[in-house]
């Protein structure tokens, strides 16, 4: 059984497995993932799928992660050089050979993120995804790569996943406050706060109130994320008033949320909490 | 029903639910384990005549009204859902002691540091609310213009 380690305290020479469901989760691990390569000073490539080029370039610059020289995001599917489909040989050659332009340009190692979504299309091969996870194991072997495998858990079979969870050393997983079927809170990563996703009333606001008082703990400005809330009560808008009008005077408490939830906030009394910043999301996600 | 009991303030009016059941959007009985099923009820049945951000409106007002009878009067209610003269009505009762000053209540906001007391105050904001109470329950009906 792989040990679940959240994405801040992988090492170098970690081979992470990450499912996930909720794409802002998926979104943050990598941020988190990317910015700690970039304080190693590592070669950082991302293979993504799902998400496009452009649009994976756009959330990790959004979450203060420009993509340049050192930070590469590209197509999955170059990860087989444009071969016919995916080829578990090829994949590992292409990634000894960027390990060895890292070492070339006097980086610390090089870190890769891999959308499997591909292995999931019937055009690939199942088989080339298992033996392509167990052939790149040695290349991580001297330390000096690090990858997480990302894999949407509503694209594979529980079969793959299983598999996939038992090749990697490690499986990556957000640090949950609380989750039941219409309410998920979790911390968030990049930038440092709480995640909360669903519904929240009075009911749940206690929870809410702990994972708050965590991030106070831990940062400096506390960043709540509020995209994926689709309701909110006043119990719980005046958790959050509270916890940010008991913040000391030089810091910030950052809601990022949908027009709806800014509107219960408001009507709450945000107005009268001058270390409350409300920053609304344009257009339906 | 309890409401035909109730003396309190509120005369009858036009805003007072129609007696033919063809015209009630909803109606159902609520405890505290189903307002998950309330707020979703709520948005089903407010989106077949009005836009999101009535719908968003009409949810956070039945949530607030459901959650205060089952907080504080008595842990169940009744919450009816009506449409007339282009406005929406929404009229939630319990059968709990009755709220103290239904004049007064909601018309401050509590301190930022302060739990809890905002559930009438947004409905104030959002809506317009009739209040009646008696020892027998209360009755709150809100009143959102299309």
């Amino acid at each position: 059984m792989a040990a679940t380690t959240p994405v801040d305290r992988l090492t170098p020479g970690d081979h992470a497995c990450l499912t996930f469901t909720d794409p802002e989760e998926r979104l943050d691990i990598l941020a988190a993932f990317v910015a700690a390569g970039n304080g190693r000073g590592e070669r950082i490539i991302c293979f993504t799928d799902a998400i496009g080029v452009d649009g994976l370039r756009a959330e990790l610059l959004n979450r203060g992660l420009e993509a340049g020289r050192e930070l590469t995001v590209i197509d999955s599917d170059r990860m087989w050089g444009g071969g016919s489909g995916p080829d578990a040989g090829t994949m590992v050659e292409l990634l000894a050979h960027e390990m060895a332009q890292a070492d070339r340009d006097g980086r610390a190692g090089l870190r890769i993120t891999a959308d499997m979504c591909w292995a999931a299309r019937p055009q690939a091969n199942a088989e080339q995804l298992l033996v392509f996870e167990s052939e790149v194991g040695r290349l991580f072997a001297a330390g000096r790569l690090t990858a997480i495998c990302e894999y949407d858990r509503e694209s594979f079979d529980p079969v793959t996943l299983a598999y996939a969870a038992r090749v990697h050393p490690r499986t990556v997983a957000a640090t949950v406050y609380h989750e039941d079927p219409v309410l998920r809170i979790c911390r968030q990563h990049v930038p440092p706060g709480v995640r909360v996703a669903g519904e929240l009333d009075y009911a749940r606001a206690g929870v809410l109130s702990d994972a708050l008082a965590e991030a106070v703990r831990l940062d400096h400005d506390v960043h709540l994320n509020l995209n994926n809330l689709h309701f909110i009560d006043a119990g719980a808008a005046a958790v959050i008033l509270r916890a940010a009008a008991h913040l000391p005077d030089t810091r910030r408490m950052i809601v990022i949320c949908p027009e709806p939830i800014e509107r219960t906030l408001t009507a709450a009394g945000a107005a009268a909490v001058p270390a409350l910043r409300m920053l609304v999301r344009d257009g339906e996600r | 029903m309890a409401s035909a009991e109730l003396t309190g303030a509120g005369q009858p009016t036009h805003k007072d639910p129609p007696t033919r059941s063809s015209e009630i959007l909803l109606e159902q009985a609520f405890t505290e384990d189903s307002l998950y099923g309330v707020r979703a009820a709520v948005a089903a049945h407010v989106a077949t005549v009005a836009g999101k951000r009535d719908v968003d409106t009409m949810v956070l007002i039945a949530h607030e009204l459901a959650s205060n009878a089952v907080r504080h009067g008595g842990g169940t209610g009744r919450l009816r859902l009506w449409l007339a003269e282009g406005a929406l009505h929404c009229e939630v009762s319990d059968t709990g002691a009755g709220l103290k000053d239904p004049a007064l209540a909601g018309h401050t906001l509590p301190a930022p540091s302060l739990p809890g007391g905002r559930g009438l105050w947004i409905a104030r904001q959002l809506s317009e609310l009739r209040i009646a109470a008696s020892t027998a329950g209360t009755t709150v009906t809100a009143t959102v213009l299309l």
